[in-house]
């Protein structure tokens, strides 16, 4: 039966053999790459509205006032800047991970466990007079190990017993902040403070940029989300991180081991989680007390999905979802509204993208 | 669940009617005016190269896809709604060649699933029942109570069919039966449709394979370039060659095989398999010199799946050792493969070999390459010649590797393994699904490496093809070496081998 046959000479030749070709392929990407994330916002903000109304404001007038709290209050666009920096800097580790399809959701414990080894650091006898700059550096490369070991203690679980990264890095980030809890009270405490609190990080504050009017960590994510960009698409491990997140038996058979990479992965999400956490408490707390871990490291998951995994989108979120957050605190003091709104609406934009990115996955299922 | 189909249906309408189907996507017509009519109680075999349009096809009468153009009548009824429930309401199941299994279920779980008989999980004997009953009326054996990603590759194709059979087919579709199949079971396969031809379904295979359209099925359509060229033919007029030529567009005859390639030497022993244990594979041992391509020949599930991935270095033996050159062949180091020059032709190419979703160009790139890359343009620019080279038909290298057709993405995985000249080749089933001619642009490319001085394994399934191909042929039954073959081959001694001597 069907034996090899051959016709010198003419297997160039034939007719169009392609069963299937790109057609309007560009244009269902750019559908699915703003559009969902456009529409989620919009759809929520729309919800919130109805919220808003019920509470016996005016709608309109309220989200004017949180575009009034954002760019014309003084200090909205630096305060912006500010809570964007941990969010951008977290929502690009995690966009890279969530494109290698490596679930995490620990960024909060790595960020948390970054600031305290950098504070442990910098506030210990002898180190805590060294120069500024020194003090700045060393930080943000303790931040980064200490994060990326925490981060990476998923992945051992994983290749050495096949533990789930999603409930291991989850379960971490508790872990973390029982030792966060455990250093502000006995590992690191200032004595001299009433309340459990780290001594003040001194001359390892970051220093704000003249002319921004930040401090040096939002030029930090501002550098980083180009970097990373290169990476992912100018350098094998970027290359290897997406072949991870499509077809890991591909690349275990032709690139390298699968484990090798999720290493490399996590290990990045961890460090700039651990630098996000270095950068809070030395540009914005100045010491970590009991209250420190807010939840940056969960809104940047949402940042990382409203930037469709990709790293100027992450910015974009990243900023917007700041603004959100500052421009509400404005206008629920000035409307008396609720505080809960920021986080209603943070909630909503959740469920509308996912919501949103399940009907353009449809959408494109339906359409060849 | 016995004779399904009702006189009333033989004798009314066809069992499928379309009329003027065309089907596009973007500018290439995949589909292009086609009109064909099946009816019942007749096996109708659809012929075509690769990316004929053949699958298209048989998609839009399974619901799966929209015509772009053009109506079906299903036992003479309209169809209304392009919808997979629909189709399922009138009968129609398409067993795809790409299976749709639930690899961690077993096979009886697997039916269940696809056919619930009510809101309680049956119990696990009646499960095992229903499968047994299947199995004995239709002659196709399946094991029951294994994860069906255990199965062999034929036995999950059998299963593919008895969900399908079990869902009451009247009009029963199949992608590419024989493509993972021995001759034997192809048979036998062929042998089951008749039966359930005569029961008064209506059955359509697609098929490469000429022999089985001139000895197993009653009319045939062949497709060419998404058009019609030879309309549902009386099979008894038809013959290989004149099915050959419309296939093809101009008559193909020669065998390519050792016999065109000339004479070369045989060099020193280069790869060396030594009282290898693993899986299925039980104290296999062989070697294969520089230029000689070394067949292994058997049923499918016979350990070829354990060999490929210890040839590939992606699992490990937990006995013996596999050595390249003298050297051990490192387990999930797949550059050092690369670098030594192995190629490996994987037999499932979209899970070993390829990144569907990612462009022609990064797929290209895999495995090769160092710490960083040239900018998107550029790696598109050096990806395009070599796609001329290898004549894959694309719409160009941003193209998703999911948008080529089997043989295409076939030629692109060869275009990235097979240069540089590779040392060795691990080929697996490197012929599987494709079309004559592209299977013979691959035979020739793999035996030109031979020639070259490169150590070859070929692991198939289609015996022909091994005996044009092979200096020599090993035969896998049961994990075990059961025989080793000089040419002039003797077939009855290799398939007496195939049967296993046990």
């Amino acid at each position: 039966m069907s034996a090899v046959t051959v016709d010198p000479g003419t297997s160039g030749a034939g007719g169009s053999g392609v069963e299937v070709a790109a057609g309007g392929v560009d244009r269902r990407r750019l559908v699915s790459t703003i559009g969902v994330p456009a529409g989620a916002v919009l759809a929520s903000l729309l919800v919130g509205a109805v919220l808003i109304a019920l509470e016996g404001s005016n709608p309109l007038a309220v989200y004017a006032e949180v575009f009034r709290g954002v760019f014309v209050e003084n200090r909205g666009l630096r305060n912006t800047a500010i809570g964007a920096t941990p969010l951008v800097l977290m929502g690009c580790g995690l966009a890279i991970a969530y494109r290698s399809s490596l679930y995490t959701i620990g960024a909060e414990g790595q960020y948390v466990i970054g600031a305290v080894a950098a504070t442990a650091w910098a506030t210990a006898g002898g180190v805590r007079d060294l120069p500024s700059p020194l003090l700045i550096v060393g930080c943000l490369v303790i931040a980064a190990i200490a994060g990326s070991a925490w981060s990476c203690i998923s992945a051992a679980l994983n290749t050495r017993f096949g533990t789930n990264i999603v409930i291991s890095s989850l379960l971490l980030t508790y872990v973390g902040i029982a030792i966060m809890q455990w250093a502000i009270r006995v590992g690191i405490r200032d004595p001299e403070s009433f309340i459990p609190a780290s001594r003040m990080i001194g001359d390892a504050a970051l220093p704000i940029v003249p002319g921004l009017n930040t401090h040096l960590g939002f030029v930090i994510a501002l550098i980083v989300v180009p970097v990373l960009s290169v990476v992912m698409s100018r350098t094998r491990f970027g290359y290897r991180a997406d072949v991870l997140g499509h077809n890991p038996n591909a690349l275990g058979a032709n690139e390298v081991r699968e484990s090798r990479v999720m290493f490399g992965v996590l290990g990045l999400v961890g460090a700039l989680a651990g630098i996000a956490g270095y950068i809070q408490v030395a540009g914005v707390t100045q010491r970590i007390n009991a209250e420190f871990s807010v939840g940056y490291g969960y809104t940047a998951i949402l940042v990382a999905l409203l930037g469709r995994m990709n790293l100027v989108g992450v910015l974009l979120a990243g900023l917007g979802l700041s603004g959100l957050t500052i421009g509400l605190d404005v206008a629920e003091r000035t409307y008396d509204l609720p505080s809960s709104l920021t986080g209603l609406l943070q909630a909503l934009i959740i469920i509308f993208v996912v919501l949103a990115d399940a009907i353009a996955g449809r959408i494109e299922l339906r359409r060849p | 669940m016995n004779t399904v189909v009702t006189d009333a249906r033989v004798d009314a309408a066809p069992a499928v009617t379309a009329r003027a189907l065309t089907r596009r996507f973007g500018a290439v017509a995949a589909l292009d005016d086609v009109d064909i009519v099946i009816r019942a109680g007749e096996i109708h075999a659809l012929l075509g190269e690769n990316g004929a349009g053949k699958t298209t096809l048989v998609r839009i009468l399974a619901g799966l896809e929209h015509p772009t153009d053009g109506e079906v009548e299903l036992w003479g009824a309209p169809v209304q709604q392009f919808a997979a429930r629909a189709a399922r309401r009138h009968g129609v199941a398409l067993v795809q060649q790409h299976f749709t299994l639930v690899p961690t279920l077993t096979a009886e779980q697997n039916l269940v699933l696809a056919r619930p008989t009510g809101r309680w999980l049956p119990r696990r004997g009646d499960a095992a029942g229903r499968l047994r009953s299947l199995v004995e009326r239709f002659g196709l054996d399946v094991r029951g109570g294994v994860p069906a990603s255990e199965l062999s590759v034929g036995e999950q194709q059998r299963l593919e069919i008895l969900r399908a059979l079990d869902a009451d087919a009247s009009i029963l579709l199949l992608d590419e039966p024989t493509a993972v199949l021995t001759a034997a079971e192809a048979e036998s396969l062929l042998a089951v449709c008749r039966r359930l031809a005569d029961e008064g379904r209506a059955v359509v295979i697609i098929t490469h394979r000429l022999a089985e359209v001139t000895a197993g099925c009653d009319r045939v359509t062949v497709l060419r370039d998404g058009k019609v060229v030879l309309a549902d033919a009386a099979v008894s007029e038809q013959s290989k060659h004149t099915l050959a030529e419309a296939m093809v567009g101009r008559t193909s005859s020669a065998t390519i095989g050792l016999a065109q390639m000339g004479d070369h030497e045989l060099g020193v022993e280069r790869i060396q398999v030594h009282h290898v244990t693993v899986g299925h594979l039980h104290d296999v041992s062989f070697a294969v010199r520089a230029g000689e391509v070394l067949g292994v020949a058997g049923v499918d599930g016979n350990g070829q799946a354990e060999l490929e991935s210890l040839l590939a270095g992606v699992r490990a033996p937990d006995e013996g050792t596999i050595t390249l050159d003298g050297d051990r062949v490192e387990v999930m180091r797949p550059r050092d493969r690369i670098r030594r020059g192995v190629a490996y032709i994987p037999s499932d190419r979209y899970r070993w070999g390829m990144v569907r979703p990612m462009s022609i160009a990064d797929n290209i790139e895999l495995g090769r390459g160092g710490r960083w890359r040239t900018g998107r343009a550029a790696r598109h620019r050096t990806a395009e010649p070599r796609l001329t080279e290898w004549d894959v038909r694309s719409a160009g290298a941003a193209a998703p590797v999911r948008s080529l057709s089997g043989g295409n993405a076939q030629k692109l995985l060869l275009a990235r393994e097979m240069s540089p000249v590779p040392g060795a080749v691990i080929a697996c089933h490197p012929t599987r699904g494709l079309d004559p001619l592209a299977s013979s642009v691959i035979a020739e490319r793999v035996l030109g490496a031979a020639a070259g001085g490169a150590a070859v394994v070929w692991i198939g399934v289609e015996l022909e093809e091994l005996l044009s191909v092979s200096h020599r042929i090993v035969v896998l039954a049961g994990g075990r070496v059961t025989g080793e073959f000089l040419p002039p081959f003797n077939r009855n001694a290799i398939g007496l081998a195939m049967g296993g001597d046990r």
